[in-house]
């Protein structure tokens, strides 16, 4: 039995882990880590049973080519060859997606490729599919897109704002951590959300509003708070700018109609309001400790046509009352994936470097330094418009690492009719998953647990990543692949193929540190002996930043937004598809279920669909809790296990994203856009519901002809 | 400052449990679990401390001079603790990382199963519902870890102590099963139960 500590693969809570490894090299039992800041001895389902995945028969073990319309076995250099030669035709158009749950070595080694090979900035990640309108409005506003606080800081809050978001499902030791602070320490908490999530159980404010009515809600608040006084204009005055084009705005509403139009009752909004503005003092807290509070966030905020304008009032309410830069308060943008920080930090995003640094002369220079080579300066293209810009022929060949955009991008049925017109796709991943299956070159990736690396998690972490097993197969690390794939191709366009020869993992985040203000400090060596260290860590004897803007905004002064209440969502419902559908996540599985359909206790505890849909909808559509049943939109359908709950609003419709059963909520979701973040509006669709007729019936009927 | 362990010095840091364990003593602490803080129900870290039989997981190392782990007489008693704890049934100290020990492993093996004429307790459940582990009745002690990893620290509540004497038992809740329950399936409780009663359902993959 050997036993290696590492970091949890799923969500971005990062907890730490110890992989027990048997004789026969398969991961036998998953022990927490009492001593790991981030998770502080906990994990959950996925982290502590859900790890069996990485030995799955279903594995990738050998790269595989498409012959003859078949994707056939074959060796690596005759794979990566073609590869080579094929991305090198299509440079100029070419886009390539990295990987939120490969390593910040893989990440980092992806988008030197795609900008010092390929030439182009077209690199993103899944963070354009969920937190892009945080990470737009923080940079705009403050400056930096990362979480602001520690998840210590949850424990220590008086008060906590989670708004659009579940964390009892997706981050389910952030939740223990949470429920720990109210039990135990008295921490009042508000929860914003047009389901009634299970926090909502210790909720002292229940703000159920009505989908995409965000802006709505925040700005009443504020104007709560402005109304009783209880802004911090010590802040305002010294650490913020834009206030009175801001106040005008919030002026022009009054808390009551911000609660009509979000169907709320203005004396909760108004209370909410003033909590989070003036939280009480604890019995635990000392006399001369400031009361904060913490507002934490997910994807009800950002995934909707409106996402940057719902994050920019929620951050104008952090700047109003100064709950930011102090313990027990922050912003917090509560990350999905295991390392989709690290990979936006990496430089995997097209419209700047890694540690976000912009395409100027100044920040541009000491990679062109060290890499040998002009870098592009243009803007790429992001995730989203990429696979849009395939339809123009804008882009013909992709590289997508780790990622399954035909299960997580919205509107399947148009986005796998894009996909099939590249000229050339190439997937890299563990598992022949929905868009591998289109791909001309498929590359077998190493799992987490057979490769070193880092992760850094939600609260800035940067913990190590260790290999507990050999490779499955003849799979490899991505960063290896990818260097297999650039070293064939520099020769051709007048790069140093050696930018490329790396001794491991360790050289790779060297070459990041050196390149990463922020990282510069660390160091395999120093995470080794010390354990995680939570960025900006500017220097070599730096203890790392626990929570950021003690003294100032990166941008300076933290800018307030003026935003007002627009449109509630791109598509409204009608008579033929009366009910909105909203999506999210579940416990037992994780997103579009890749991973956790390919663990038998997960998918034995949810193996359908579940469509939770609210009593009264479920009644005049003759539906019992249980029955077979069937969602359609206009551009899709989906089968699911009715759940005839409550927790939804009359109206609604509530499905998590993950496909079960060859159905998947993202084949009715709608592909319109946030202007700003091109995040597309996961969380609003007109649909309808009906109970699935019986199969005799189906035969006898034929197929449906509507979609 | 310092204690007196066996006759040598160690810092005296924590509780006398810590300060023994960390001085690389196998001493039986079933009902101690790393993450939470001491319960003091399974009374098997017995210690003379100054010449007082004590539970070395409830008392801070830094409030005694000289502790003494093998002394005959805290052996006996220590002996006769996991006898009892032994008699309650059929426990299974047997997770390769368990906190068990040398001394008590050996007892139960011994004991396991030999009422000393008290009765037995009569609960046999076993609950194989959830699908990553399961509960085997007849092998909990009843030191109260696995409660205290869902309510103390994973704040979830699902499983709880019912009952008294004899029919004390470990349940998430009247007659449901684990599967039935809000049971979230974090494993933590598994991770603490010194004895498999609760324990993972398969090793390896699939």
């Amino acid at each position: 039995m050997k036993r290696v500590a590492s970091t949890c693969p799923y969500c971005g809570v990062g907890c730490g882990i110890v992989l027990n490894v048997d004789e026969a090299d398969r991961i036998s039992w998953v022990d927490d880590v009492p001593e790991n800041p981030s998770s502080d001895g906990m994990l959950c389902v996925k982290g502590r049973f859900g790890t069996t995945f990485v030995n799955h028969p279903d594995r990738l073990t050998t790269p595989l080519i498409r012959r003859n319309g078949n994707l056939e076995p074959a060796g690596w250099d005759e794979a990566l060859d073609l590869v080579a030669a094929k991305f090198l035709e299509f440079r100029g158009a070419f886009g390539s997606f990295a990987s939120a749950k490969a390593t910040n070595e893989d990440a980092f080694v992806q988008q030197k490729f795609v900008r010092l090979v390929m030439g182009t900035n077209n690199v993103d990640h899944c963070t354009r599919l969920c937190h892009s309108p945080s990470v737009e409005a923080m940079l705009q506003q403050l400056g930096s897109g990362a979480t602001s606080n520690s998840y210590s800081d949850y424990e220590d809050a008086s008060c906590i704002v989670l708004v659009g978001c579940d964390p009892g499902s997706n981050h389910p030791v952030v939740a223990s951590r949470m429920r720990r602070a109210i039990d135990s320490r008295g921490t009042r908490l508000v929860v914003v959300n047009p389901r009634r999530i299970e926090m909502c159980e210790r909720a002292d404010i229940f703000l159920q509003n009505h989908p995409g009515t965000d802006v709505a809600v925040f700005n009443g608040m504020a104007r709560a708070i402005l109304d009783a006084g209880l802004q911090d204009g010590a802040f305002v005055a010294s650490r913020t700018e834009g206030f009175d084009a801001w106040l005008a705005a919030i002026r022009e509403t009054t808390v009551e109609d911000c609660a009509a139009i979000a169907g709320l009752d203005a004396a909760d909004l108004r209370a909410a309001g003033l909590l989070y503005a003036d939280p009480p003092r604890l019995a635990w807290q000392p006399a001369d400790w400031r009361p904060g509070s913490c507002l934490v966030w997910g994807m009800g905020v950002t995934q909707h046509t409106n996402g940057t304008d719902n994050a920019h009032s929620l951050l104008n309410l952090a700047l109003l009352t100064g709950q930011v830069g102090r313990p027990g308060c922050g912003v917090s943008p509560l990350r999905g994936q295991n390392n989709v920080q690290g990979c936006g930090d990496a430089g995997c995003v097209p419209d700047s470097l890694p540690g976000y640094q912009r395409y100027e002369d100044a920040t541009i220079r000491p990679f062109e330094d060290l890499w040998g080579a002009e870098l592009s300066r243009d803007q790429g293209l992001k995730a989203t418009d990429m696979v849009e810009q395939i339809a123009v022929g804008a882009i013909r060949a992709m590289y997508i690492v780790g990622e399954n955009p035909l299960l997580s991008e919205p509107n399947l049925h148009h986005a796998t009719d894009l996909f099939r017109k590249l000229d050339f796709l190439v997937v890299q991943d563990l598992f022949l998953h929905e868009t591998a299956e289109l791909a001309d070159v498929v590359l077998p990736a190493c799992s987490f647990a057979e490769k070193d690396g880092t992760f850094t998690n939600s609260e800035r972490r940067v913990q190590r990543v260790r290999q507990a097993i050999p490779a499955v197969g003849e799979s490899r690390p991505d960063w290896a692949i990818v260097c297999e794939i650039a070293r064939r191709i520099c020769p051709n366009v007048e790069i140093d193929p050696r930018q490329f020869d790396y001794e491991g993992p360790a050289a790779i985040f060297a070459e990041m540190a050196r390149l990463t203000p922020f990282l510069r400090g660390l160091s395999y060596e120093r995470l080794d002996a010390e354990g995680g260290i939570q960025w900006p860590c500017p220097e070599p004897g730096h203890p790392g930043t626990p929570y950021l803007y003690a003294e100032s905004f990166p941008r300076g002064l933290g800018k307030f937004v003026p935003v007002r209440q627009g449109a509630l969502a791109d598509e409204e419902t009608d008579a033929e598809y009366p009910l909105i559908l909203n999506t999210g996540r579940i416990l037992y599985h994780w997103h579009g279920g890749t991973i956790t359909r390919r663990v038998e206790g997960l998918l034995d505890r949810v193996g359908v669909i579940p469509v939770a849909v609210h009593p009264n909808d479920a009644e005049s559509a003759g539906i019992a809790d249980g029955d077979p049943v069937m969602v359609m939109s206009r551009r899709g359908r989906l089968s699911g296990e009715a759940l005839v709950t409550d927790a939804v609003q009359p109206g609604a419709l509530f499905v998590p994203f993950v496909k079960l059963q060859d159905s998947a909520a993202n084949f009715l979701t709608n592909n319109v856009y946030d202007p700003e973040s091109r995040i597309p509006e996961y969380k609003v669709c007109a649909v309808r519901i009906e109970k699935k007729r019986e199969r005799k019936r189906m035969e006898a009927a034929g197929e449906p002809s509507r979609p | 400052m310092s204690v007196r362990i066996d006759g040598r010095e160690f810092p005296a840091d924590g509780s006398i449990l810590d300060a023994v364990l960390a001085a690389g003593i196998d001493l039986p602490h079933l009902c101690k679990d790393d993450n939470l803080p001491a319960i003091g129900a399974c009374r098997t870290c017995l210690v003379e401390a100054d010449g007082r039989v004590v539970a070395a997981c409830s008392a801070p190392a830094s409030s005694v001079r000289e502790v003494l782990t093998t002394t005959e007489r805290v052996e006996r008693i220590r002996r006769g603790v996991l006898e009892l704890t032994a008699a309650m049934g059929d426990p299974r100290p047997d997770l390769p990382h368990g906190p068990c020990g040398v001394q008590a492993r050996q007892t139960f093996a011994a004991h396991a199963g030999v009422s000393n004429g008290l009765s037995r307790r009569e609960r046999t459940a076993v609950d194989s519902t959830n699908p990553f582990f399961s509960f085997v009745e007849t092998a909990c002690i009843l030191c109260g870890r696995c409660v205290a990893a869902c309510q103390q620290l994973q704040h979830i509540g699902a499983i709880g102590l019912a009952g008294a004497g004899l029919a004390t038992r470990v349940t998430p809740g009247a007659s449901i099963t684990f599967r039935e329950s809000i049971c979230t399936s974090c494993g933590s409780c598994v991770a603490a139960c010194p004895t498999s009663a609760l324990s993972p359902k398969t090793g390896g993959a699939e």
